[in-house]
């Protein structure tokens, strides 16, 4: 956390974590329920992909840390997968910058896959396609929170 | 990265394997209820403003809806509690255990959605009323499920439709005993361990049976809404549907502790076990008006 705060306007990084961490617990419709995209590993990719010196692994650690206490998984399953996200992404940022928007999206489908992958790895629920939505509905949001997220860092200067 | 993965891997095995990692767990759990709260306050401020805007007809007539569902259940509960002395008393003669009404206490549902893996839901009592871990939870319509784990400000209900939950019921036409497990995902709940010849048909209702001494007897659980004898299979295969509102209920009741289903056989001395039921219930009463929430008493249901 230390390297958030001395960064830049830091805060505006904290404040869209919580706010995905928000979205991801807000009560649904039942129909749209298992429709949810991943909100904060989306947010934790940008950040990763445009800021890696500042959104660590131990960030990503942590706000899964949150996530699980939240949710009230086992501790440290999805701390552990989205500290994975984050270190996929940090060490392709250079890549992933270059690549058009689509390509992108790709890259978070695979990365959000793997994400989920984890989580049921260990839930180990009855295999069900719809469990498999939030990967989709993550993909089609990203462009969306991609343009969101830039507008936010190039307005309050976050580096 | 070796660093997080080692972390999550200390903490997989201390929150799984370990028991004194549970104060760490609720800190935690109380540290993000904040949170929790927050997302739940548009819901809850939409609802408030539906309350607000309602019309004052449309008020006089829920009024006049409730007052007459009121008389109608007083009018059955009077005739309850005659047929509960008498159950006593029958009780009394065959020499077996009889149960003691039950006591709740109202809590209220965080609207927050959770892991769709597992069915669970947040509650905004904790430790500090006293909920415990392995509470049964009620809702107007029948168990819901149980409490799973509990901080200082709210607990963790395990609903019945998680798969992993089982409850112990019977049928409550010809007291057949079984267990009901969860399958997750809102379908319906799984009749497990019945053999093809077992006497379940469809439309039966379900209801605790207190096995296990977790939950109070008699609260309905499900009915039962299809039943296959699958080929080559050597369990029947019987869906129940829960009777609880799991999807839709706000308000839950916590059955309290400090009167356990009571087991031990009343042989003889009638007045005796009398003067102790009383007992009980004087000091059950006192220990419920010590706790600070509004409290009702539910019927004990008599089988």
């Amino acid at each position: 956390m230390a390297t958030i705060a001395e960064s830049r306007n830091g805060f505006a990084i904290v404040v869209t974590l919580v706010i995905a961490m928000l979205l991801m617990l807000m009560p649904m419709p039942e129909s749209a329920r298992y429709f949810r995209p991943e909100w904060v590993v989306m947010t934790l990719i940008y950040w990763a992909m445009a800021l890696p010196q500042r959104v660590s692994i131990g960030i990503g650690w942590l706000s899964g840390l949150l996530m699980d206490a939240m949710m009230g998984g086992t501790l440290g399953v999805m701390a552990f997968s989205y500290a994975l996200a984050v270190y996929l992404i940090a060490r392709f940022h250079l890549q992933l910058r270059q690549y058009p928007l689509w390509q992108q999206a790709l890259t978070i489908f695979t990365v959000v896959a793997l994400v989920h992958s984890v989580a049921m790895l260990m839930a180990r629920p009855e295999m069900h396609w719809i469990l498999w939505m939030p990967v989709v509905s993550s993909t089609l949001m990203w462009p969306i929170m991609y343009a969101v997220l830039r507008k936010i860092r190039r307005t309050f200067r976050v580096s | 990265m070796m660093l997080a993965i080692l972390a999550s891997l200390v903490l997989f095995f201390l929150d799984s394997r370990l028991d004194y990692f549970k104060p760490v767990r609720a800190a935690l759990s109380t540290l993000v209820y904040p949170v929790q709260v927050t997302a739940s306050l548009p819901t809850n401020f939409v609802d408030w403003l539906g309350d607000f805007f309602q019309e004052r007809e449309e008020l006089r007539e829920q009024i006049a809806v409730l007052n007459a569902t009121t008389m109608l259940q007083d009018l059955r509960l009077q005739k309850m509690q005659a047929l509960e002395r008498e159950n006593m008393r029958l009780k009394e003669l065959l020499g077996s255990s009889f149960r003691l009404q039950e006591r709740v206490q109202v809590a209220e549902l965080v609207t927050v959605d959770l892991d769709p893996f597992s069915q669970q839901v947040i509650i905004d009592k904790g430790k500090n009323y006293g909920v415990y871990v392995g509470q049964p939870v009620l809702d107007a319509y029948g168990v819901m499920g149980q409490v799973a784990e509990t901080s200082s400000l709210s607990s963790r209900v395990v609903l019945l439709t998680d798969p992993s939950h089982s409850i112990p019921v019977q049928i409550n036409r010809n007291g057949l005993r079984a267990v009901v497990t969860g399958r997750g995902l809102g379908e319906y709940l799984q009749m497990d361990f019945l053999p093809h010849n077992a006497d379940v048909r469809e439309g039966d209702l379900l209801v605790t049976s207190g096995l296990g001494g977790r939950f109070p007897v008699g609260y309905p659980v499900g009915k039962v809404v299809s039943v296959n004898f699958p080929q080559g299979k050597a369990f029947a295969d019987i869906k129940v549907e829960p009777a609880a509102n799991l999807s839709t209920s706000r308000e839950l009741m916590l059955v309290l502790p400090g009167e356990k289903i009571r087991t031990e056989p009343l042989l003889t001395q009638p007045d005796a076990a009398t003067a102790e039921t009383q007992a009980a219930e004087n000091a059950a009463s006192e220990a419920a008006s010590s706790l600070p929430d509004a409290e009702e008493s539910v019927d004990g249901n008599n089988r």
